[in-house]
């Protein structure tokens, strides 16, 4: 393939635009429901829209003595992880047969990325504050990467292969129980990578006053909070593709509507946690991910080496 | 004398030469040894050249010392000499006392000259000779930091020796079993017990030159108090050269692996990766937490080697060239750091990034790509060995998912040191000791190795397949290496850069370049300057959780390290000998009579 192609892609569809423009819309769910829990009517459709734009032309602050260079490119550095995670996910899902850029671990990697930016942004950042919650991002990452990883073996074991066209063939694992576990396992991770309650530690808005992002203003938070609404839409469709068979154009509308439908359902069980749970603190948070939820993954992997 | 100008002979010769030049110079000159050391090693990767691209060849000079390249020793030579060169040249800029300047170049010669030796080497007690001189070389390069660095030289010496004593005894029963101590012969297959004495004092010899637990003690150690060339040549990349070398020639062309030892293989690694880096968290030192990372980060070749596939050994070798380019660029960086601010002490560090931006540049990705960030080189050679560990699947009776989740949450890890690293040394606001100073960049000698080791871990992570890989990984392993995962480097790194820049033009547009600096919003308050959060104890979280909390204790009570138990377990029986020598004669004419006794009823029966 030729870089020219490449390139109008990564920008376009299925890259950048496509999915912050899909993210920004699930945000607007995101922020429509909860306003709904809480009694309120909730933002108009494009607000999502607006908030970042209005960002985009805004004044940027730079905190006094910080290194310029990596405060202003840390947002960047996440944006772009996140957009190469969703372009690699997305041509994968359009066109299962072929092999493209990465495979599942490079996937896990990527989806690292805009927390790495996170950290180090709030570490460019000189603010007691920022320091804290970045190094909070990084204990969460800690506690929910070893059960995150232990869940992602499971659809490798079952479809012994690390390719995502691969996994995408072998189905869902939802009829077996270990895919389940698995399933719940990454919900639970998925809930502590998006940073959202009750894992939103690193913000802690009540504590530490948006703690990675307090120094953050101007275009270099557009783009962060741009980040955050595009894994709001990529994580839970990572999960679909690697647990729950993933969405099939070929089939016609009705397979479309389906694996639509699944993309739902992990977002309305994102917002549901989201608002009915407390922060916990972030000794709490290791020993949950650490304790619970680790074993659950050994069981699951337990499962699915039995065949189960 | 006409082997002098043999091409073997020579990239030997010329650094023990340069070292004996060295050694003679007057004291009033030794300024100029430093010079003397970068044109050398200069001159030795000129000749190591051809060598790297010569076809495989031996070379016997007489019955007991035989030569000889191929692919693997080609490679590996062409790596030390280069890190010799970049590693004098920073010296020069580093080692500024004239009474450590002379023997300091001197040893560094010698120690490239015996290098060169080691891999050169075709026959075992030849090997054995230039790898006892290493560890020699060794010892007095640690010792010549002064008082404060001679038990951290002790402690090498021992480890090193002991475990040099053990290949001794490795290659008398490999020499027994085969009939001769030449390492192009076949392969020996694990058929009898003798086999596996040989194979373990091989292992072990390699472990502890490589740092693998449980023989890593000395590194840490060595990394704290030694000068900090040193550490950066030796224990960071020149070591685990010679090490994995070893390793890799023992499981590859001198024994059959059996499954067996390929579980303890795959065990040792999983286990320094883990434990290494669970260590390396809450140091305070900066040169101490990355000696711990050097050791964690052998782990990881450990399992590639272990696998016993191609794409694991690719991925081992891999991980041991971009091991050496980024955590030699870091203890550089911890060099250039502690030479303009006097300390390595994490607590006392802090606010570099400004004064120190080269510094600072080199270190940020340099711990990225420790990390394994992609696209950075890192990020290639663990994606290679993960690779490797899901490929063994069922051969080690399933085993893979318990290495290979380990090694992921190892990386994990690392990436939280480092960010620990950079908050403390860089990020944070100024500490009381460093504002004090006026803190400038160090000069070109020290900046210009620091920065050609940072592109390189770009370059080898953009480019994995077509400039590491093809030219040196594969040649050197004779075997093809299939990959079954997809990484596009190229491409990826492609998206990834031209993204930032395109971002970095839109937000500059978008915002018309508004900025204004402005101090920092604590709440509306403005804090005093003693109010600072370091970083270093950021993982205080972890050390307090009840399991972790028994870990630590145990480290903190040296229970990992080989060198004290071995030490108390010593001890113990000296207390027992000494517990005989109580000074009475009658005592004394006591143990001579049960001796005679003893000797008579022997030579009687």
């Amino acid at each position: 393939m030729d870089y020219t192609t490449l390139l109008l892609q990564f920008v376009f569809f299925p890259g950048f635009l496509f999915t912050a423009v899909v993210g920004l819309v699930t945000s607007w769910i995101d922020r429509k429901v909860t306003a709904r829990v809480q009694m309120r009517v909730g933002p108009p459709f494009l607000q999502p829209f607006y908030d970042i734009i209005k960002l985009m032309f805004k004044e940027t602050i730079i905190p006094s003595g910080s290194p310029r260079l990596l405060f202003l490119s840390a947002p960047l550095l996440g944006l772009s992880g996140a957009t190469l995670a969703s372009f690699i996910l997305w041509r994968i899902l359009l066109n299962p047969g072929q092999s493209f850029m990465g495979d599942l671990i490079v996937l896990l990697y990527l989806l690292t990325l805009p927390a790495v930016a996170a950290i180090l942004g709030s570490f460019a950042s000189q603010n007691p504050l920022a320091s804290l919650g970045g190094s909070r991002e990084m204990k969460l990452i800690i506690a929910y990467e070893l059960p995150f990883v232990l869940a992602l073996l499971v659809p490798i074991i079952k479809a012994q292969s690390m390719r995502l066209g691969e996994i995408l063939a072998f189905g869902s694992l939802l009829p077996s129980a270990s895919g389940v576990l698995a399933l719940i396992v990454s919900i639970l991770c998925m809930q502590a990578k998006l940073t959202l309650v009750p894992f939103d530690l690193p913000e802690a808005e009540t504590e530490l006053t948006g703690g990675a992002f307090i120094e953050y203003s101007g275009p270099p938070l557009g783009l962060f909070k741009l980040t955050k609404a595009m894994m709001l839409f990529i994580l839970p469709m990572f999960l679909v593709c690697v647990f729950w068979g993933g969405i099939h154009f070929a089939g016609g509308w009705n397979s479309m509507l389906l694996g639509f439908l699944k993309y739902i359902a992990l977002i309305v069980i994102i917002v549901l946690i989201r608002n009915t749970a407390p922060r916990v603190r972030i000794d709490q948070a290791v020993t949950f991910f650490w304790g619970p939820v680790t074993g659950m993954s050994v069981i699951a992997i337990l499962l699915a080496f039995w065949g189960w | 004398m006409e082997f002098i100008h043999h091409p073997f002979i020579q990239p030997m010769l010329l650094p023990l030469a340069g070292g004996l030049l060295c050694f003679l110079i007057p004291r009033a000159w030794s300024r100029v040894c430093g010079w003397l050391a970068v044109l050398i090693s200069a001159a030795t990767c000129y000749l190591v050249w051809p060598l790297f691209l010569a076809a495989p060849q031996i070379l016997d000079l007489a019955p007991a010392i035989s030569l000889k390249i191929d692919k693997l020793s080609g490679f590996i030579l062409l790596l030390t000499a280069i890190f010799a060169f970049l590693i004098s040249l920073y010296s020069v800029g580093y080692i500024r006392q004239p009474e450590q300047q002379k023997p300091y170049f001197t040893y560094f010669l010698w120690t490239l000259a015996a290098a060169v030796g080691v891999l050169l080497a075709n026959e075992l007690i030849l090997l054995l000779c230039f790898w006892g001189f290493l560890g020699l070389t060794l010892y007095l390069l640690i010792a010549l930091n002064g008082p404060q660095a001679s038990s951290a030289a002790k402690k090498t010496f021992i480890i090193i020796g002991a475990s040099d004593s053990i290949f001794i005894l490795g290659i008398a029963f490999f020499g027994l079993l085969t009939g001769s101590t030449r390492m192009d012969g076949p392969a020996v297959p694990l058929n009898h017990p003798h086999t596996y004495i040989a194979l373990a004092a091989f292992i072990v010899a390699a472990f502890a030159k490589a740092g693998v637990m449980p023989f890593h003690s000395w590194v840490p150690d060595c990394g704290e108090k030694a000068l900090l060339p040193v550490s950066a040549f030796l224990p960071a990349s020149l070591d685990k050269f010679l090490g994995i070398y070893l390793l890799l020639r023992t499981a590859k062309d001198l024994f059959v692996l059996t499954t067996a030892v390929n579980l303890v293989l795959l065990l040792a690694g999983a286990s320094t990766v883990l434990l290494a880096v669970m260590l390396a968290l809450v140091q305070h030192d900066l040169k101490r937490l990355l000696s711990y990372h050097a050791v964690s980060q052998v782990g990881y070749m450990v399992l590639g080697i272990g696998t016993g596939l191609p794409i694991g050994m690719a991925g081992s070798l891999f991980h041991m060239l971009n091991n050496a380019v980024y955590k030699s660029a870091l203890f550089l960086c911890a060099g250039a750091v502690e030479s303009q601010t006097q300390t390595a002490d994490m607590d006392k560090l802090g606010g570099l990034a400004k004064a120190m931006p080269l510094t600072f540049i080199t270190c940020l990705v340099a711990s990225l790509s420790i990390a394994g960030i992609p696209p950075l080189n890192g990020f290639v050679s663990k994606w290679m060995v993960y690779q490797g560990l899901i490929e063994s699947g069922s051969t080690f009776y399933g085993s893979w998912i318990i290495w290979l989740a380990v090694a992921i949450l190892g990386s994990a890890l690392t990436l939280a040191s480092f960010v620990k690293v950079l908050h403390a040394v860089f990020l944070t606001k100024a500490a009381d000791t460093v504002r004090s100073k006026t803190i400038r960049e160090v000069g070109w000698r020290q900046t210009l190795p620091m920065l050609v080791l940072s592109l390189a871990c770009l370059l080898f992570g953009m480019f994995a397949y077509r400039l590491p890989l093809a030219g040196f990984i594969y040649p050197a392993l004779r075997q093809e290496v299939v990959y079954p995962g997809i990484w596009w480097a190229g491409p990826a790194a492609f998206l990834m850069g031209l993204g930032i820049m395109m971002g970095f033009i839109f937000s500059l547009l978008a915002g018309k370049g508004k900025t204004r600096i402005a101090p920092t919003y604590i709440g509306g308050e403005t804090l005093a300057g003693e109010v600072q959060v370091t970083g270093v104890d950021f993982y205080h979280t972890y050390q307090s959780l009840s399991l972790l909390k028994r870990f630590y204790r145990l480290a903190e009570s040296k229970w990992f390290d080989v060198y004290d138990a071995a030490s108390k377990i010593i001890f113990y029986f000296v207390e027992l000998l000494r517990s005989l020598h109580t000074g009475r004669l009658p005592l004394y004419l006591i143990w001579v009579l049960c001796g005679l006794v003893l000797l008579l009823f022997l030579l009687l029966h």
